[in-house]
């Protein structure tokens, strides 16, 4: 056989996931075997997200599906092995990173995401913990078990998308149409974290949430974000100013001015008006000292 | 776990020449007048399963497509027929992205077969019969999402109505058409675009219009050839099985057209010699193990692979490792 499951490394809602190694080449590779039986809907549908988008998508931020076989009647997707993520990074207190590793790490996520919504796909589930990083260093966005295609105009979505805390203001509000915007938003939160090594907007609930989201950052207003006070949600909020500058200042105290307007840019409370990859991708934050890390000289976090 | 098990690599293939789909057919398919019976039965349970919970027209497309794909490679046996049709809608749902309850899918779908006795255990046991074809289904498609997920042929009328700036009543006729195109092989054998706009021109002609904009096709880098081999597909079906189309009886009520097999005929006659897809010599199609074998099952690991260039890689591999062996 091709493969071989030598260790098994976790275990989610809809898969066991194996490390291994592919034969013919000899390399590492991670195998998630897809419980078919234990679901009453038959073939979950994250494992069909998962295929489809990766199936079409291939570049070096994005996690490459390398094979999908048949064993034992049981369906197994083959991923390039990651041995870690930014979730492990951030919390790990022993490891300590520069401005110039954010950066990179940043670039690559936005290079991964630019590559993602050319192709019309929202991700919607970015957080930490599904940026993985390659044994060499590089970002990888995993985990398309919630992804979709740009739905046409009239197509209505879910709202109950992307873990609570990295939750773009317009789901928040239970929004049925959304953008891309929504994956920008959870990579500003992902910044922020970055900066201040603890989660930015922790809510407990989806209502405090709301809460947590708008007291940082001001709660929109229709001036701002036209008829965004026409979501039902709306008039029971609590209307809370928006930051100013020093006060932004003064929680992200080592952030140069380019990163601050690049996280203003990324969690603008109007998805119209928030940054779309491409203006994230060319902000001055990207081309002024300190240069981004190289992803080689970062390898070393794996092995702490 | 031993070293020796036996596996099997399989490149994609999702559209295959005629004489290909015959080919593989003669493995599954024992009585084509059965199955060609049973085909237009499913057709019609589908679709009223599809109008009764308002699904899209993709979803049925789709569904249609892994019937078909699914006898390509396994055998067609009578009496699971229906219960393989409901498992290619509630892939189907979740392929195209129109989610609903898996019980109401099956509820609908045996109301509609007048199966009445429809108490708890009944229902999870067909459940499980429905789960237990889903893989099955994907295995014949070799897992190959790339179809059946942006182009849907109702959703390309339109869109190609709209940028040849033709006017509605085309778009309608030509969507009918798409119906009933959906009845036969042409999905297996050519993408949806491609039937999408055969739909088109087979209405433009049919309202007697003319100056079809050729030279404004050719700029959306349309394989010609597949279009003329859905065009001339759905004319012979007109031709061959009028009794059989949708179209008679669901014209659009603006329009004054009359459709008649001689509408067809003169359509024909027009056209010139049928032209379409280069076909595969039967000598290369039998030498064909993809087409002419049937599947095995059996084999512990089947991979399936998109890309000739991971296929091309892996032999080289396999062969360097064989001869740094001997």
């Amino acid at each position: 056989m091709e493969y071989s499951k030598e260790k098994k490394v976790g275990e989610g809602t809809y898969a066991v996931v194996y490390v291994g190694t592919q034969r013919s080449t000899n390399r590492q590779i991670a195998i998630k075997e897809i419980k078919t039986s234990e679901f009453k809907d038959g073939l979950d549908m994250s494992a069909i997200r998962e295929v489809k988008y990766l199936q079409e998508l291939n570049h070096p931020n994005v996690i490459s599906l390398i094979d999908i076989f048949m064993a034992y009647d049981n369906l197994n997707l083959v991923l390039e092995f990651l041995p870690s993520d930014l979730e492990v990074i951030i919390k790990d207190r022993n490891i300590l990173f520069t401005p110039g590793d954010i950066k990179a790490w940043m670039l690559m996520t936005l290079r991964g995401i630019h590559h993602i919504h050319r192709n019309f796909v929202l991700h919607r589930d970015l957080k930490p913990n599904n940026l993985l990083l390659s044994p060499d260093g590089m970002i990888k966005i995993a985990d398309f078990g919630l992804a979709r295609i740009m739905p046409g105009p009239r197509e209505t979505l879910t709202s109950n998308v992307v873990t609570r805390w990295y939750r773009a203001p317009e789901l928040l509000f239970g929004a049925q149409h959304y953008t891309y915007a929504i994956d920008i938003w959870s990579i500003g939160i992902i910044f922020a974290e970055l900066m201040l090594r603890i989660p930015y907007l922790p809510g407990q609930d989806d209502v405090s949430q709301m809460e947590v989201t708008f007291r940082a950052l001001g709660t929109p207003t229709d001036k701002d974000w036209p008829e965004v006070s026409s979501f039902p949600s709306y008039n029971k909020l609590q209307i809370y100013p928006p930051p100013s500058k020093d006060e932004f200042r003064k929680r992200f105290i080592a952030a140069p001015e380019s990163a601050l307007d690049l996280m203003n840019g990324m969690l603008t409370m109007n998805p119209h008006k928030r940054w779309d990859s491409s203006q994230c991708l060319q902000s001055v934050y990207f081309t002024e000292l300190p240069p981004p890390s190289n992803p080689e000289d970062m390898k070393n976090f794996l092995k702490k | 776990m031993s070293d020796y098990l036996e596996a099997q690599l399989l490149l994609s293939r999702p559209y295959l020449t005629k004489n290909q789909v015959t080919r593989a057919q003669k493995n599954t398919i024992s009585d084509r007048r059965i199955y060609n019976q049973k085909k237009l039965t499913v057709f019609k349970l589908l679709t009223d399963t599809c109008a009764q919970l308002r699904l899209p027209r993709k979803t049925l497309e789709t569904a249609l497509y892994y019937y078909q794909r699914y006898h390509l490679f396994n055998p067609f046996e009578t009496e699971l027929c229906y219960t393989l049709a409901t498992s290619c809608l509630i892939l189907s749902c979740k392929q195209v992205e129109t989610l609903k309850k898996v019980n109401d899918i099956c509820t609908t779908s045996l109301k509609l077969r007048n199966i009445t006795k429809l108490n708890q255990e009944y229902l999870e046991n067909f459940k499980k019969r429905i789960f237990q074809i889903e893989l099955r289904i994907l295995e014949s498609c070799n897992f190959d999402y790339r179809i059946n997920n942006a182009v849907h042929i109702d959703e390309y009328v339109i869109k190609f109505c709209k940028s040849l700036e033709f006017e509605s009543d085309i778009a309608e006729l030509a969507w009918i058409i798409a119906y009933d195109a959906l009845k036969l092989e042409t999905l297996l054998i050519v993408p949806q675009h491609s039937i999408a706009l055969a739909s088109l021109k087979i209405a433009f002609e049919l309202l007697g219009l003319t100056n079809w904009p050729i030279k404004k096709i050719e700029t959306f880098g349309i394989d010609l050839m597949a279009v003329n081999e859905a065009y001339f597909d759905i004319i012979n079906f007109y031709i061959n099985a009028f009794d059989l189309c949708d179209l008679k009886d669901n014209l659009p009520q603006k329009s004054s057209i009359m459709v008649s097999i001689d509408a067809f005929l003169e359509l024909k006659k027009k056209a010139g010699p049928e032209v379409g897809l280069i076909e595969i010599p039967s000598s290369e199609i039998d030498a064909d193990p993809f087409i002419s074998s049937p599947r095995d099952f059996a084999i512990m690991e089947r991979r399936y692979v998109l890309s000739q260039k991971v296929l091309a890689n892996e032999a080289f591999e396999l062969n360097r490792s064989r001869d740094s062996a001997a």
